[in-house]
């Protein structure tokens, strides 16, 4: 029995040890040592750095309006990500799963602006918006395509949701997908003998059915959404001024380009860190009750 | 048995990857260890030298290794030493990065490039600039170029390579149509715009969507503030004590001006669409440097632009072109092989060999000995330079240049107020004096 018990772990490290390895070398060491830079005032190219504490923190929370904005907004964004992301997805899944013959088709339509790098899709949209609505807008009727959609402050964050939906709804539709066919035929019968409306099967059957495929993607939105970078990069660029500053971009500035405060920006990221680790706990400990068995 | 191949495969997967990279470290230090027994070496036999150098600048490598070959020939020559140079040359968007990391990791390349304004200070205050007065080519430098890589206690560091004069760029073909030259006060400036509404010319093309276009205006109204009435604004700024209220109305004024007189959709126009708008003549001027030059001339070979200074008050000695350096060169002062690295230093600005590599590179003359024909619109900055209409650029850090970038964006979205803007500015360069203290 301990010999077998030996070899078993022997054989888990023999399979783990490689992608640890560089897990810790890549992921893992880098992260502890950014924390570590968090209470420190390096920045990045001296070799001498003092130790500051908590200075970093109380600083990026108090007394750095920009940050707080740009975490504001954040929120703002997450908030829609989350709850527009998840709703197109599951409507997109419910209306392909239903159509038989076309189901292949519109699937890969759908899934195909995610096979699209971020940053290019984003490139790309500022050339619609930038280029192509003020021509239709020119050539057709439809006066209000005219207008600055990536230029205005009031206007530009709805159009970084409309990319990041276009990206992004595609891989969530197709978790639901997956799960909308694991959902047993005879309940959904069963619930049609009963005389339940089509409304009434999908709330009360197929719906509680599904949750732990809700649980994953609002897991996914809620993590992607808190660390999107590419899209307002390529889009606004965090402009005009700073009013479409994410998070990130934020902590990128700080390190990259004001004053090279790699300390600061890292207190910054950790404070990132930390508040996604609090909702996503949050979250999958509220959604993990909800799931039910088949 | 097949776990267990499978085991054996992955170990040895991992085994190999590992070797690969103690190969590669054992090789590298196996070269250092080379050059540095070479240097001992007696004085008879030719020396052999390594020399690493970091240029970021791929697209003029062919440039770049012809001239090094030409050194390495020389060098065998009067010297007798054999020179192996190791040209690194990264994209310009990630180099600082890497290089920084190298400076870092005592891993610092013997000559590398830096940008003279933006990163000569904090690099001289970590030691990683090795000081270069004394050199026979520091004389040679011109006077107009020589203080953007001296250090604030006098000592050049570094030899620059591109240098800027640069004002506005405007279209002398609509210029000439409408009678007009550039002006040299914000009144007639104000004239020049009247007149080309009148004839229906958009006055200013506006690209503001990336914030480093906006932010023009920064140096060049501090730039000449500080040659007319506030010589000491910088040097009170960094001890806390100025405001950028003092330079309110030489920002705003003209900035007012020139986006009350623009092209439309300013926040959606990036500089390269900027470049396109101003080839196709759809304004009469660009708030923008020459270093957009081959942009403009790639969407339209035969628009004839040229620099002008841009006016900010009515004092017509406060409307001047600004100079500034970026690539340079500079020589770590922890290089095992500082001798050769000098040499190659003055030998970029030998009397020979240098004038056709500045021509070919298409750099502006930065030197006594350089005498070949550049470019018109350079020729015009040059001709307002030699009036003594020029400023050096001012030694604003690059936070607070990110900072009015945004400032002036959000400013011209509607979204702050000129206050707004100066006090924001008041709070980065206070936070850039608390951080490099």
């Amino acid at each position: 029995m301990p010999v077998k018990s030996y070899k078993r772990i022997a054989s888990l490290i023999a399979f783990v040890a490689p992608a640890f390895l560089f897990y810790a070398l890549f992921l893992l060491i880098p992260t502890l040592g950014g924390m570590f830079y968090s209470f420190t005032d390096w920045n990045g190219l001296n070799p001498n750095y003092s130790f500051i504490g908590l200075g970093n923190f109380i600083e990026a929370l108090r007394e750095d309006p920009d940050f707080v904005n740009s975490l504001l907004f954040t929120l703002k964004y997450v908030l829609f990500m989350v709850v527009l992301q998840n709703g197109f997805a599951l409507i997109l899944a419910v209306f392909i799963e239903s159509k038989v013959r076309t189901k292949g088709f519109f699937r890969t339509i759908f899934f195909m602006p995610n096979m699209i790098s971020t940053i290019i899709s984003a490139f790309m949209w500022t050339f619609v918006f930038s280029q192509v609505l003020p021509q239709i807008a020119e050539k057709t009727a439809f006066k209000f395509l005219d207008q600055l959609w990536i230029g205005d402050p009031q206007v530009s964050f709805f159009s970084i949701i409309i990319v990041s939906l276009w990206n992004g709804v595609g891989y969530m539709m197709i978790i639901y997908l997956a799960a909308l066919q694991g959902v047993p035929q005879s309940l959904k019968e069963a619930a049609l003998i009963d005389g339940a409306t089509p409304l009434q099967t999908f709330r009360s059957v197929t719906l509680p059915m599904i949750t732990h495929a809700v649980t994953i993607c609002f897991f996914l939105t809620l993590n992607g959404a808190f660390k999107v970078f590419e899209v307002v990069y390529g889009l606004t660029g965090g402009g005009p001024g700073r009013s479409t500053q994410v998070i990130t971009m934020n902590i990128y500035e700080e390190a990259f380009s004001n004053n090279f405060r790699y300390g600061y920006a890292s207190a910054k990221s950790v404070i990132l860190f930390v508040i996604i680790l609090i909702f996503t706990f949050i979250q999958i400990g509220v959604m993990k009750r909800k799931e039910v068995e088949a | 048995m097949k776990r267990m191949s499978k085991g054996l495969l992955c170990s040895l997967l991992a085994a190999t990857l590992l070797a690969g990279c103690g190969n590669g470290n054992s090789g590298s230090n196996n070269g250092n260890a080379g050059s540095t027994s070479g240097n001992d070496g007696s004085s008879g036999t030719a020396k052999s030298v390594t020399l690493k150098m970091f240029i970021a600048q791929p697209r003029f490598k062919e440039h770049y290794d012809k001239y090094i070959a030409d050194f390495v020939a020389k060098e065998k020559a009067d010297k007798n030493i054999d020179v192996s140079v190791q040209l690194e040359m990264p994209t310009a968007d990630n180099a600082s990065q890497i290089l920084k990391t190298r400076l870092a990791s005592n891993d610092a390349p013997d000559i590398f490039a830096i940008h003279a304004v933006n990163e000569i200070p904090s690099y001289y205050k970590a030691g990683y600039l090795e000081d270069l007065s004394d050199q026979p080519f520091a004389g040679k430098l011109l006077d107009s170029v020589k203080p953007s890589v001296t250090t604030t206690d006098g000592k050049v560091v570094a030899l620059p390579l591109e240098t800027l004069s640069w004002g506005y760029l405007y279209n002398k073909t609509i210029f000439t149509e409408h009678g007009l030259t550039p002006p040299t006060t914000l009144t007639e400036m104000k004239a020049v715009v009247e007149k080309l509404k009148a004839a229906n010319v958009t006055p200013f093309v506006l690209s503001y969507k990336e914030s480093w276009i906006p932010q023009l205006v920064l140096p060049l109204a501090v730039g000449s503030m500080v040659k007319t009435k506030n010589p000491d604004f910088v040097a009170q700024m960094n001890k806390d004590e100025g405001s950028f209220s003092e330079m309110k109305s030489a920002i705003f004024d003209v900035f007012d001006l020139i986006n009350e007189n623009g092209t439309a959709k300013a926040t959606e126009v990036g500089g390269d669409d900027g470049a396109a708008a101003f080839a196709a003549g759809k304004g009469a001027m660009w708030l923008q440097g020459p270093w957009y030059a081959e942009t403009i001339l790639k969407s339209n070979p035969d628009l004839d632009f040229g620099v002008a200074p841009l006016p900010v008050s009515d004092d017509p000695n406060a409307t001047l072109i600004n100079l500034s350096a970026s690539t340079s060169l500079a020589v770590s002062p922890t290089s095992k092989n500082k001798e050769v690295a000098l040499d190659f230093l003055n030998y970029v600005l030998d009397d020979q060999a240098s004038n056709a590599f500045f021509q070919a590179l298409k750099f502006n003359p930065v030197a006594t000995i350089h005498t070949y024909e550049s470019y018109p619109w350079i020729n015009d900055a040059t001709a307002y330079v030699k009036e003594g209409k020029s400023v050096q650029d001012p030694a604003i850090p690059q936070a607070v240049k990110d900072e009015v970038g945004k400032g002036l964006q959000a400013y011209y979205a509607g979204q702050l107020s000129q206050d707004d803007v100066v006090k924001a500015l008041d709070k980065a360069w206070k936070s850039y004096n608390k951080v490099n203290k």
